[in-house]
């Protein structure tokens, strides 16, 4: 037995919820894991994107321009890393003007793990703009 | 690893275009003595501003070994530029 379906029962058991939820929350649970094992996405494991993509399209009428940008997410990594070398003068500055402009965030808090978290979850960026003259698209690949 | 070759097209409006393939292993290797002759200087100018020099050296290693893939394409018009490295 499930997890989500033992504490359905338990609620059940302790009056929290009436037969009838309690068959509605158990039918919804089944149909929840029966959409999963359709579409294989329980078993599937999670593909980690290798690149990250920037398009920028501008359609003026005179002039056509495209920009297309592919950066390895290796790159962005060891990119955030140099967020570490900054000398610990600068990161006093860098506090002190953060504090005046009204941003309470300590860089010295900062450290490469989490900058790391965030380029993990740019995994499932999707940025799309479209304009009259142009249009700009991120994501990863 | 470092990225070895690097392509770059280039193409002007109404133009034929070309494309280059510049081995960058040779760019490495010519580099090679130039950075060897800095790396005391470099290893100064950390300790000036209070860094970590192995710290800091691993970490440029790091960013140049994996601009590997990276791809830029600008077109302009009829005019484009591209740079790519392998």
């Amino acid at each position: 037995m499930n997890e989500n379906r033992k504490q359905v029962l338990e609620m059940l058991a302790t009056g929290k919820i009436t037969a009838d939820e309690a068959e509605r929350l158990i039918a919804a649970l089944e149909n929840d894991a029966a959409a999963g094992s359709l579409d294989g996405s329980e078993n599937r494991p999670k593909v980690k994107p290798k690149y990250i993509r920037v398009l920028m399209e501008d359609n003026k009428a005179d002039k056509m321009a495209k920009v297309n940008i592919r950066i390895p997410m290796q790159l962005l990594r060891a990119g955030v890393r140099l967020a570490a070398l900054i000398p610990d003068v600068a990161r006093a500055q860098l506090n002190t003007h953060l504090r005046e402009n009204g941003v309470a965030v300590d860089v010295n808090a900062i450290k490469p793990e989490n900058l790391e978290e965030i380029v993990d979850q740019l995994s499932e960026l999707t940025v799309d703009m479209d304009a009259k003259d142009g249009k700009v698209r991120v994501f990863c690949e | 690893m470092i990225p070895f070759v690097a392509v770059v097209g280039w193409r002007k409006p109404a133009h034929k275009g070309f494309r280059i393939w510049i081995p960058l292993i040779f760019v490495w290797l010519l580099l090679l003595p130039i950075v060897l002759l800095l790396l005391p200087f470099a290893f100064a100018a950390c300790m000036v501003a209070r860094m970590n020099p192995f710290q800091t050296f691993a970490t440029l290693w790091r960013v140049l070994a994996s601009l590997g893939g990276t791809d830029l394409e600008i077109v302009n018009g009829g005019g484009s530029f591209s740079i790519r490295l392998f």
